[in-house]
């Protein structure tokens, strides 16, 4: 691992040759474990890589190659939309994917509008309470919250609210404000408070300053934000399954279906719910820092 | 360069100084909707969750003098308690009490009607919805114009009383002719009551009058049983139930197993993971999005990813078969493979959450300052050295966060079980919650795991924050 610096460079020249050999022989050993830290990098890779290799392959090839043993690793053979539109067609598909995007965008909103002035508030004041606010926060963050679904689930029957898109995304956004909370209220922190002094030197109020200042800094930062929330929603399948009975949403659908569906739609399932996560984390992949980072400090 | 690198301390972005004196209420008012979005739906779920575990509301039932709700007690009754039926009478719905409970009681709807009788006078008096056809609707929707039902039989008796109150207890005003027809002045639905006679908790005999919604009534319409209660009392029935189950004690055990195998594994990975990102080699914003990419998979898609290669006529099978390792496919995933089961869902988790330890490291990483680091390797520390003396103490508020947020993401893990095992094989706590709530309809028992889960994830948090605290913070 090359962490260390290359001070001193200058000097080696006019060194003694002793020196010199010890530095050539550094230089090599840090050529072979540069080596070795790429050798390294291509096997995670692969690691990660291989599984959506695997279930790509499958999803995108005939029913038959699904059934057919042994495998070929050769993906694609024959390339063929069948299983995915035999999935797309199957039962409660259609509007489970429905479901699934309303609630993510509900989700994604609600979630958004609160937690947003929550980190601003968090980032750029210090009042009393400031503390215990993050803490319980951080507190909420250490429970499993889907767990909550079954008091919830209760208390929607008793309110006349279950099996609905709109109070699943309720406990959904439970779920998510917590850490978009943390993670919006890192993003404001990365906007020098000098920058909105500034402005309010020249003239602007507070308002405007965060209109026309810091806005459109943490605009990106905020939307990383959202677009994992959104990813958060998508997938969970716990709370989403003890929530909906008719209105289920699309992992909720697999996971019912799961018993006795054949393997294409299985796999195809699989691929569907997994192209959406790999997208949104190569928008978010900057952010990524921003919205776990800051949480441990 | 890195560009992902943009982690500022929150401290340098602080105000400097805080205006003094003047109370400032912006930050309250901003935090004011998390704050009361987290009581609704975390803090009060929470209560309501631990109640429903340790709270039968429906364990005893009153019995009531008169059949009035606000009447004198003259028992209670325990939920299944059988009962005699003595008698019955409707009386006014009481709208005021908890809507759920009001599911499936029985009521009758009695019309206040005026018709003339068989002597020509006009008389007005209630009658059942059941001796009325309904012929006409006024504006509102409501039934104002109807006849009287011919009774069918030989021996029926054509006339059909109409009582001076909605009852079949009051008096009776007079009688009406079949098909004469009625104007309704107005209508009230009633609930039945019933006069039922149990054996109380102490021995007792007890008599009394209560609700249909809490009686169910056999057949014969002479026995039945309380349905449920209306007066709660704590109970460790729902503990001892949980307890009891069949699929508890493996459920702990798979769950617990599952944390032990996983965690250090993730840990080691994740360490190495980000001391390659942290090598910023060419390309490091791809290799950094590749290793991030499972952060954002359901672990339904991962448990059935790793479903394809395990199962059968998947790509293990098939992959040691090309090789030519294995002569036939083996099964990994049945009741008889436990191993491989555990093994697989193992794999699957290791592969899914290794990612969110990773970017929690990485960011701890670059906190630490390159000095440090640099004077460590100066002074001769291999690589090991500077991970085991430098890097990991550095790192600990990090790596605290990550194995708090881990145990969770551990004791949470549901879909992946159940997309290798069916859920039945292995088990795990959140798939008994889920089985209890949907499988038998039995929330209490469920909400008993719930919070049986929230218990194990305090715990293991306070044993993480207790073990891994600084130097400093142990003299104290």
């Amino acid at each position: 691992m090359t962490l260390g610096a290359d001070a001193g460079r200058a000097d080696i020249a006019h060194a003694s040759p002793e020196v010199r050999a010890i530095h050539r022989r550094m230089l090599r050993r840090k050529k072979i474990n540069r080596g070795l830290t790429y050798l390294l990098a291509l096997l995670i890779a692969l690691w990660v890589l291989v599984p959506i290799w695997f279930i790509a392959s499958m999803a995108l090839t005939t029913p038959e190659v699904v059934r057919s043993y042994p495998k070929s690793v050769l993906p694609f053979i024959p390339f063929s939309f069948e299983s995915m539109r035999f999935f797309l067609e199957s039962d409660g598909i259609v509007p489970g994917f429905r479901n699934s995007v309303i609630v993510a965008f509900i989700t994604l909103t609600l979630s958004t509008i609160i937690a947003a002035p929550a980190g601003y508030a968090v980032s750029r004041y210090i009042f009393a309470g400031r503390d215990a606010f993050r803490l319980s926060i951080l507190a909420v963050r250490s429970f499993p919250i889907v767990i909550l679904a079954v008091p919830i689930a209760v208390m929607f029957i008793s309110l006349g609210i279950f099996d609905n898109v709109g109070s699943l995304a309720l406990m959904h956004t439970a779920l998510t404000l917590p850490t978009t909370v943390l993670v919006i209220g890192s993003v404001f922190a990365s906007v020098p408070y000098e920058m909105e002094e500034a402005a309010m030197v020249f003239g602007c109020s507070r308002v405007k300053a965060f209109r026309y200042v810091v806005l459109p800094l943490v605009a990106p930062g905020i939307a990383a934000a959202a677009v994992f929330t959104f990813v958060m929603s998508w997938n969970e399948v716990f709370a989403a399954s003890i929530l909906t009975v008719r209105n289920r949403t699309l992992p909720a659908q697999v996971l019912f279906a799961l018993d006795g569906s054949p393997q294409h739609y299985q796999f195809a399932a699989a691929f569907f719910m997994l192209l959406p996560a790999i997208l949104f984390i190569f928008y978010i992949r900057r952010y990524l820092f921003n919205m776990w980072g800051q949480v441990s400090k | 360069m890195n560009t992902v690198v943009e982690i500022k301390s929150e401290e340098d972005t602080r105000p400097a100084r805080p205006r003094p004196k003047k109370r400032n209420w912006a930050p309250y008012v901003l935090i004011f909707p998390t704050v009361l979005f987290l009581a609704l739906f975390f803090a009060w779920p929470m209560v309501r969750g631990l109640s429903l575990a340790v709270w039968d509301s429906e364990a005893f039932l009153t019995l009531h003098e008169e059949p009035v709700a606000k009447g004198s007690e003259t028992g209670k009754l325990r939920q299944n308690t059988p009962l005699e039926i003595l008698d019955q009478e409707s009386q006014i719905v009481v709208t005021d009490e908890a809507d759920e409970r009001r599911a499936n009681m029985i009521t009758e709807v009695w019309y206040l009607v005026s018709g003339e009788d068989p002597d020509g006078q006009t008389i007005t008096g209630w009658a059942p919805e059941a001796r009325i056809r309904v012929r006409g609707l006024d504006a509102s929707g409501n039934p104002s114009d109807g006849t009287v039902r011919p009774r069918l039989g030989a021996n029926a008796d054509p006339l059909t009383a109409l009582f001076e109150e909605a009852s079949g207890n009051s008096d009776v005003v007079g009688h009406l002719e079949q098909q004469v027809a009625v104007k309704i002045a107005e209508q009230t639905t009633r609930e039945i009551w019933y006069l039922v006679r149990g054996t109380d908790e102490a021995g007792d005999v007890v008599e009394g009058w209560s609700q249909s919604r809490f009686v169910q009534v056999f057949e014969d319409e002479t026995k039945g049983r309380v349905d449920r209660g209306d007066t709660g009392e704590l109970t460790t029935r729902f503990i001892q139930k949980m307890v009891d189950d069949r699929f508890f004690e493996p459920a702990v055990r798979t769950t617990l197993l599952l944390m032990i195998l996983i965690i250090p594994v993730q840990f080691v990975l994740a360490v190495v993971m980000a001391l390659v990102i942290q090598a910023r080699l060419k390309g490091n914003t791809y290799l950094l999005y590749i290793f991030a990419i499972p952060l954002g998979v359901s672990d339904l898609a991962v448990g059935i990813v790793f479903f394809s290669i395990f199962t059968q006529n998947g790509f293990l099978n098939s992959i040691l078969q090309g090789l030519g390792l294995i002569d036939g496919p083996i099964t990994y995933l049945s009741a008889e493979t436990r191993g491989w089961i555990i093994f697989a869902i193992w794999l699957a988790e290791v592969w899914r959450a290794t990612a969110i330890v990773m970017i929690i490291i990485v960011s701890g990483l670059q906190a630490i300052s390159d000095e440090v680091l640099e004077a460590a390797e100066l002074f001769g520390a291999n690589l090991w050295r500077r991970v085991r003396y430098v890097i990991l103490p550095l790192l600990r508020p990090s790596i605290q966060i990550a194995l708090i947020l881990r145990t969770i993401l551990a004791l949470q893990m549901f879909a992946v079980v159940i997309a290798l095992s069916g859920g039945d094989v292995v088990t795990v706590l959140t798939n008994e919650t889920f089985r209890q709530y949907r499988d038998l309809r039995n929330p209490n028992v469920a909400a008993a795991y719930a919070v049986f889960i929230l218990l194990l994830s305090m715990v293991s948090t306070t044993l993480y924050l207790y073990s891994l605290r600084t130097q400093k913070e142990k003299a104290e």
